[in-house]
């Protein structure tokens, strides 16, 4: 029987100018879904021996910063990495005047964020100038998956974001990533889910539950962008969906969440309209195919994604108990809305 | 007792036609594919880009559908191409689209091995009698079948086995990749059961995975099935909620992949996923046929198939799951790239056979009128 044989990685090695030490500025949000990979990141680009300043959003002293993965920015500072705090409008200002090889934006959504950074790049001696989009510009398709180069929507603002930086710095790339998982997000994810699975609760999913998304472990993202700081000529001008390299069905994460915990999961579909709720606020993916490859990273950079989610999410599961989560009251008036208007019975 | 018959080889060299007369069914892009297989693996100093060196070719089949492009490419290439197969099946057929002097030619130099696969005494007797280089093993389902091939040639450069995508284990991580888990119990399994026997002989062996194939010829009702319905007027019944995703691969593109892997130093004991690029819906699928052959938006109509007893009937042609393959290694290792968008395939498809007036089986709409039948009266 022909098992699962470790075929010889294909990826090539890029030139990597390993010898090469960057100063990276990296710009972070001071929330959402995106801040933990600055993190990641910016840990990362320590450990390979760069020079690394996190500039977050906002002020220092705000309640914001009591989150992960702002509390957590130690860490940054042990490692040798600068951290400041201000307005984005200002970031001469805010560095100091300090000069950096590369910059990643990790905050703008939108041209009036982004630009004074870009400008102020630009005009500083920046090399190398990274953005971190999203692949929810990505048009939906009858043909998944999301790739590098397919239409987007022309109105999403992070498109006049790309438009302009390719327009205007020298050496660019834009990552688009989607949904993550790591210690230290600064937004739920998996806990969504293990939430329901701990507390033995159904698991309401909209759809059928066939809708497939990616759901990766920050470190891939992380890696990609080291890999792109590394190898500046490779990554330049490029778009690249930053994601791992397998996606996952909305039911399938359930069912992997639950292996995770060792526990048994019931998974309940609805029709969000038929129940007369708002699918955005009950759950916390698209409802639709939210599908992309990194085919971008794997051809240009020779990116190879190093996790896999079954495992992650064991790792998730442990530190969600261990900060007593799974212990935490909490109520699901929404999911009780939905289980009420399916019949469904809760037991407690 | 199964007998050998040569078809007459032509004496005089053959010119290799590789022009626009044969476009409509080679491509002109195809042609180039070729020639970049021809790079790849000449001996190293001595790159050129004259034929490669000749072959001699055993096809294991040949007559269907992969086969029959296939084996026109090889012929081209300048290769001794024998089909074996048992005789039931015109050896050649003219293809649409394909001049009368492409296919005289082609006819010409085809040779035929007629016998039955199973009668292994005869494979093994008649194949070391021949002697071939390489084997293009197209129709094979049960690793017993491999043995005697090999026993019978034991000089044999490699053997290039058609498995099949259905190899893998349902997963929720997708897409399937070569370095996935296999079920042991899939239908498939005799696909699985050659792949290990190919690895445990001392042979280099390559084994291409292909999904859902699709294209003129087709004898699966893939598109056949859509083109259908939608030529009829009638709505498309979908199983479930028809986002389910699956992928298709165009053959032209698949023998192309056949090609590429042929004396490529890349390929040895390799497995290889070869389809389409982009996926599709089940929905977006039936839209795509419709553009494909010029049809207007079709009406979709979803159910649950449970709700039905079919009985020994196909409700709907493909899996009722997600189903598809990364063919990225193919494209970073080999270097080949599917031609054909998915629209743009099926309109080669229509366009060459079911557009024609030919398809392989009649409609058979018994069970969309079962399905139909229930979903007026809910609605009623």
């Amino acid at each position: 029987m022909l098992l699962s044989r470790p075929s010889p990685v294909f990826s090539f090695s890029v030139k990597a100018s390993a010898a090469e030490k960057k100063k990276v500025l990296i710009v972070n949000t001071n929330s959402g879904g995106h801040a933990v990979i600055g993190f990641y990141f910016a840990k990362q680009l320590l450990g390979s021996g760069h020079e690394v300043t996190i500039f977050t959003v906002g002020d220092e002293s705000s309640d914001k910063m009591k989150k992960p993965p702002f509390n957590r920015f130690s860490e940054i500072v042990s490692a040798g990495g600068k951290t400041v705090w201000g307005d984005p409008a200002e970031v001469e200002k805010v560095v100091g005047g300090a000069a950096f090889d590369v910059v990643l934006d990790n905050n703008g959504k939108d041209l009036d964020t982004v630009r004074p950074v870009a400008d102020w790049a630009n005009s500083s001696g920046v090399k190398q100038f990274l953005f971190i989009s999203s692949a929810g510009i990505y048009k939906p398709t009858d043909e998944p998956p999301h790739v590098e180069g397919d239409v987007v929507k022309a109105d999403a603002s992070h498109v006049a974001v790309e438009k302009y930086i390719a327009e205007n710095c020298g050496n660019w790339a834009a990552f688009r990533p989607q949904y993550m998982i790591g210690s230290g997000n600064n937004k739920d994810c998996e806990e969504w889910f293990f939430d329901r699975i701990v507390r033995n609760r159904p698991v309401p999913i909209p759809g059928s539950g066939m809708q497939l998304t990616n759901i990766s472990h920050v470190k891939d993202l992380s890696s990609m962008l080291t890999l792109a700081v590394e190898n500046p000529k490779a990554a330049c001008c490029n778009i690249f969906n930053c994601v791992s390299d397998r996606a996952v069905t909305l039911d399938g994460m359930a069912k992997l969440c639950a292996q995770a915990a060792g526990l048994p999961v019931e998974i309940v579909h609805y029709d969000p309209k038929a129940v007369g709720i708002d699918a955005k606020k009950a759950f916390p993916f698209r409802n639709m195919h939210f599908y992309a490859e990194p085919r971008a990273a794997k051809d240009i950079l020779g990116w190879c994604s190093t996790t896999h989610l079954p495992e992650d999410l064991k790792e998730r599961f442990e530190e969600y108990v261990k900060i007593g989560r799974d212990k935490k009251p909490m109520q699901f008036e929404l999911d009780d809305k939905i289980l009420e208007s399916l019949k469904v019975p809760v037991t407690v | 007792m199964a007998r050998l018959v040569v078809v007459q080889q032509q004496s005089q060299p053959s010119f290799s036609i590789l022009t626009s007369s044969l476009s409509d069914f080679n491509g002109t892009r195809l042609h180039s594919q070729i020639q970049y297989k021809r790079k790849v693996w000449q001996p190293k100093g001595a790159l050129q880009v004259t034929a490669s060196s000749e072959k001699k070719i055993l096809i294991m089949g040949g007559t269907r559908f992969i086969g029959v492009f296939l084996s026109r490419l090889l012929v081209k290439e300048g290769h001794q191409v024998t089909l074996f197969t048992r005789g039931k099946a015109p050896i050649t057929q003219q293809l649409p689209g394909e001049s009368d002097q492409d296919y005289a030619d082609f006819s010409s130099k085809i040779l035929h091995l007629k016998g039955d696969r199973k009668d292994f005494d005869f494979v093994k007797s008649s194949l070391s009698a021949e002697g071939f280089d390489v084997v293009y093993d197209i129709n094979g389902r049960e690793a017993d079948e491999v043995e005697p091939i090999l026993d019978a040639l034991p000089k044999l450069e490699q053997y290039i086995y058609c498995s099949s995508a259905g190899v893998y284990l349902k997963s929720d991580l997708l897409p399937h990749c070569e370095v996935d888990a296999v079920d042991p119990k899939s239908r498939h399994k005799g696909k699985l059961n050659t792949e290990a026997i190919l690895e445990s002989r001392d042979v280099n062996w390559t084994s291409i995975r292909p999904v859902y194939i699709y294209g003129p010829l087709n004898y699966n009702p893939v598109e056949e099935w859509f083109f259908h319905r939608l030529k009829a007027g009638r709505p498309i019944p979908i199983p479930n909620s028809g986002v389910q995703i699956t992928q298709l691969g165009h053959v032209k593109d698949l023998a192309t992949a056949f090609i590429t892997v042929l004396g490529n130093e890349k390929a040895i004991k390799q497995v290889f996923n070869i389809s389409g690029e982009k996926y599709v819906t089940f929905d977006g699928l039936a839209r795509a046929c419709a553009k494909a052959g010029g049809f207007p938006d079709p009406e979709l109509v979803h159910y649950n198939p449970k709700e039905f007893d079919f009985g020994k009937k196909k409700a709907f042609p493909f899996r009722d799951q997600h189903f598809f393959a990364s063919v990225e290694k193919a494209k970073h290792v080999l270097g080949w790239k599917p031609e054909f968008g998915l629209v743009e395939g099926l309109a080669d498809s229509y366009n060459l056979d079911f557009g024609r007036g030919t398809y392989r089986k009649e409609a058979d709409f018994s069970t969309d009128d079962m399905i139909l039948g229930k979903s007026l009266v809910l609605q009623a």
